[in-house]
């Protein structure tokens, strides 16, 4: 997959749909929209595909973008890369079995869970807190939209970020491999994610190391759930065959709240939701939290089943993970070791593939490279900012009087946007039409 | 860029407002990470210990394109002893304080530690101005 040197974006505006509301603009934790000529539009360097600005649109306007399903065709070896939270979208009705048997008859030539990478993975992230005894707070770099969040608003918070791949990136090189190993050309090997959320896709799209990913694929997890649905609905996948029960309760648990430090014995700290992640950041970088150990973060309520690419209702998907949980430990009582065993030198080979480069910083903040230059536009918002009336009413097209303000001073909009500068009413239309589109006197 | 804070005896809890201002200003300013985080822990301090010791007082911030100066301005009972003051773990703070988690003793002594310039300013039953400099890009 060819990499991009900056952000790839998989949320965008369907301007045809879009009605201007504001709604996505208010929600927006980075001040990345604004309203043009009546439709929002993303500041492409600011957004971290959180997806608050899905949730909250009101027409359905913000898409989530995903490759074509006929890109399969291009590969022999056709993986579904399944995060564990797919199985929750479902009713306890439809085994698990009878999933997979769907996707296989969708097309998928293997049905391989994301999970699985994760008991490797945990003890990497061991090591590695162990080898860097000079960090004291290690946040890890299970969520992408966090790693963005902390990139672009608490630059200082980088070096706290476990360099390592996620989850995701670490499964894709592992069935890529096993794949390899059997003797499968590596360009017939195709491995589609089954995504719940936006900020996974951009991350796949590109890593945030910008390293080569095995991904050659995203599906929404709506998507696939409509098509496996259907099938279920209509007893195609009656006759399953069991599947190989090789994930552990563990590993299940992983993608929910509280799962993923529940495997560290350090001090953790498992936080959930984009406002609680924004408060403990702010505070971590200050300071005023001391939090040794490891922080789990996600920046979706109930972690990845709250995605925005989810179906089931977070708590009901969280229930079914959870069950499948406890049957996996049923299963694997009196087994020793239920861990899939690598031998050591693929362990290594596979730690090696784990390294990732530096995560740099990207302040939405910095306003010019020249320091100078940079206090005298600071000065120069803080005097716009004192003129405006700090009502945050939304009418200029920017989320709030001190963002209009910052736009102002970096020539992008300009003190009339605000409806408050205006002595003549006719002026004062012309101004919002040009904002808003067509504006309706009263 | 210059700000103006007021400072309020015991009221921790809206303590921060003045670093949260100045963290926002550097970072608009591209300064280097580490000089911002020292500045905030620098300010939050000081502002902490006007909170806790002072009567009331007013924090002024300076910012040009080489340094930050902050003065945190008190009237309050002054510091009898500043090199006690300036010992790690040493503390005038009262019990009310310290059951906040406050009053450990590290106040100044970790200000000293994040700014590249200290000045202390005390007189006994008037009050006390702490003088900070950061450099911003050093």
């Amino acid at each position: 997959m060819a990499q991009e040197p900056s952000f790839f974006h998989a949320i965008k505006i369907d301007t045809d749909a879009c009605t201007g509301c504001t709604s996505c603009m208010s929600a927006c934790p980075t001040e990345a929209i604004r309203i043009r000529n009546g439709k929002a539009v993303i500041y492409e360097n600011r957004c971290v595909d959180c997806g608050e600005c899905y949730n909250d649109c009101p027409v359905g306007a913000i898409k989530v973008a995903q490759d074509d399903f006929h890109l399969l065709d291009n590969y022999e070896y056709k993986v579904a890369l399944v995060p564990a939270v797919f199985i929750g979208q479902f009713d306890d009705t439809y085994k698990t079995k009878e999933i997979y048997a769907c996707l296989k008859m969708l097309g998928f030539t293997h049905i391989y869970e994301v999970e699985h990478s994760v008991e490797f993975l945990t003890q990497l992230y061991k090591n590695y807190m162990a080898e860097h005894p000079e960090i004291k707070t290690f946040i890890s770099p299970y969520c992408p939209a966090v790693i963005r969040l902390i990139q672009v608003r608490f630059p200082s918070l980088v070096d706290n970020i476990i360099k390592l791949k996620s989850p995701l990136d670490a499964a894709a090189q592992i069935i890529f491999r096993k794949l390899r190993d059997i003797g499968a050309p590596e360009d017939k090997i195709g491995i589609f994610y089954v995504t719940p959320c936006a900020a996974k896709i951009a991350s796949a799209k590109s890593p945030v190391s910008m390293q080569n990913t095995r991904i050659n694929g995203v599906i929404n997890m709506d998507f696939l759930y409509n098509k496996v649905k259907l099938m279920l609905k209509q007893h195609k996948c009656k006759d399953a065959e069991p599947i190989n029960h090789s994930l552990t309760d563990k590993s299940v648990l992983w993608p929910l709240t509280g799962g993923e430090s529940a495997n560290f014995n350090d001090s953790v700290y498992a936080i959930d939701g984009l406002y609680n992640a924004l408060d403990f950041l702010e505070n971590l970088e200050d300071e005023k939290i001391d939090a040794p150990g490891l922080i789990e973060m996600r920046i979706c309520d109930q972690s990845c089943v709250g995605g925005i690419l989810t179906v089931q209702n977070r708590f009901v998907a969280k229930r079914r993970l959870e069950d499948r949980a406890k049957l996996l430990a049923r299963i694997r009582r009196g087994d020793d070791h239920a861990k899939v065993d690598y031998s050591d030198q693929e362990s290594q080979d596979l730690a090696k593939l784990m390294q990732i480069p530096d995560i740099k910083p990207r302040s939405l903040f910095k306003l010019d490279d020249n320091l100078v230059t940079a206090l005298e536009m600071a000065e120069k918002i803080k005097d716009t900012e004192a003129k405006l009336p700090s009502i945050n009413c939304c009418a200029c097209g920017a989320p709030s009087c001190s963002a209009l303000a910052e736009d102002i001073i970096r020539g992008e909009a300009c003190l009339e946007n605000c409806i408050f500068a205006h002595k003549d009413i006719d002026e004062l239309y012309e101004k919002m039409e040009d904002i808003w589109g067509k504006v309706v006197k009263l | 860029m210059h700000y103006t804070f007021k400072i309020e005896q015991g009221n921790f809890t809206d303590a921060g407002q003045a670093s949260s201002s100045v963290k926002r200003t550097m970072k608009q300013l591209g300064v280097r990470p580490e000089n911002i985080k020292r500045t905030v822990v620098a300010l939050f301090e000081a502002e902490i210990n006007a909170v806790a010791h002072a009567y009331g007082g007013q924090i002024d911030v300076d910012i040009d394109g080489e340094k930050i100066v902050m003065v945190v301005a008190d009237k309050g009972p002054g510091i009898p002893n500043i090199d006690l003051a300036m010992q790690e773990g040493y503390s005038t703070a009262s019990p009310q304080v310290r059951e906040m988690g406050y009053g450990a003793g590290m106040g100044l002594p970790n200000i000293k530690k994040n700014t590249d310039d200290l000045k202390i300013d005390t007189t006994v039953g008037v009050g006390t101005t702490v003088t900070m400099t950061v450099y911003l890009n050093n």
